[in-house]
């Protein structure tokens, strides 16, 4: 089941939720919205590998705002921490920012039970897309579990700022 | 509601969730990690959505095989999982999704009642290099409300569509326009 706005606030207010900071402005019927923090980082080499570190480099968006390219990923991050002991969140975009045809992750909206911290953003535009720090960019939802919690304890726990992918430490294990 | 990782151990253990093989390290907080399998198809040119298409096999080497961007390519679970009585939804890793790589194209709902090897639809921002067996996407597991109607009773018409299939299967969206 999916949590309301007012259990949202609820749940933060008792501490079963983190979302910090925490605007009830920011409260939807069924979700909250998160706000598009002013780094970005891109990866220094066109090609990647899954399973080498791919190096990048930080951008920081202008007031003046960013225009995002369709044929570069850029790694953004919320202002907001946010994650759940307690409750599954499950992240996507605004349908303002769907609609000006910018995806906020890809295909990774599922976060673990017990990470928290600033999520790490997959921004992909399919037309030139101008960004801006602060700007209210997509929503996380929160989901009711069945059964014995076990939480994350992995490699992206408690990230600042975009996080690059960690994938090519699975070949270590 | 979405299972907990603890509860997917618990739900394969007493067989109401299939994954074959698993693994307990690749369980997660509340998923489980699934790995690519070792062949893609592709579908060159303009696909007809009413003609079956035209794809190309490519096996992928141990050394790895470089994914374009503007293509499609259609990959497969090397497991096969499935449950009659938990809704799957098979979505990328976060790993992945920070190299830009698309798993699933907007369909990550599965049918109540399939078990196999799942086609995952794959589709890449830059070029991204990827190898066989990688772990490469997660599976969650949600409890349905109502009488289940198993996919294996009718899909399109179609007795069960895509439920028996392993491996890459491209697109049968053309029989719904028979």
């Amino acid at each position: 089941m999916i949590l309301t706005g007012p259990r949202i606030q609820a749940e933060v207010e008792q501490g079963n939720i983190t979302l910090h900071p925490f605007d009830p402005k920011l409260v939807n019927p069924n979700s909250y919205d998160f706000r598009l923090g002013s780094t970005l980082k891109i990866y220094k080499h066109r090609e990647l590998d899954v399973r080498r570190p791919n190096a990048t480099e930080t951008i920081t968006i202008p007031e003046s705002g960013y225009t995002l390219r369709p044929d570069t990923l850029y790694l953004g991050h919320t202002i907001e921490t946010m994650g759940s002991d307690k409750f599954v969140p499950v992240i996507r975009g605004k349908s303002s920012t769907g609609r000006v045809g910018l995806f906020v992750h890809i295909t990774a909206d599922l976060i673990d039970l017990g990470w928290h911290g600033q999520s790490t953003l997959m921004l992909h535009a399919v037309q030139p897309v101008t960004v801006y720090p602060g700007m209210r960019i997509g929503q996380v939802t929160f989901w009711s579990v069945l059964g014995d919690p076990k939480l994350y304890d992995g490699k992206y726990q408690g990230s600042r700022g975009p996080m690059a992918s960690q994938a090519h430490r699975d070949f270590q294990s | 509601m979405i299972l907990t990782g603890p509860k997917i151990q618990a739900e394969v253990a007493a067989g109401r969730i299939q994954i074959s093989p698993i693994q307990a390290r690749l369980l997660n907080p509340n998923s489980y990690n699934y790995r690519l399998g070792t062949e893609l198809l592709t579908m060159p040119g303009t696909i007809d959505t009413r003609r079956q298409p035209v794809a190309k096999r490519i096996e992928i080497p141990e050394t790895g095989y470089v994914l374009q961007p503007g293509r499609l390519y259609l990959g497969h679970t090397y497991e096969r999982i499935g449950s009659t009585h938990f809704v799957p939804s098979l979505i990328g890793r976060s790993s992945l999704g920070r190299l830009g790589l698309f798993l699933q194209i907007t369909a990550d709902l599965g049918h109540l009642g399939t078990y196999h090897k799942w086609t995952l639809e794959m589709t890449v921002v830059q070029p991204l290099r990827i190898y066989p067996k990688m772990r490469i996407g997660q599976v969650s597991f949600w409890e349905p409300q109502g009488v289940p109607a198993l996919a294996v009773a009718s899909y399109a018409g179609l007795p069960g569509n895509y439920a028996q299939f392993s491996n890459s299967t491209p697109s049968l969206v053309g029989k719904f326009f028979e």
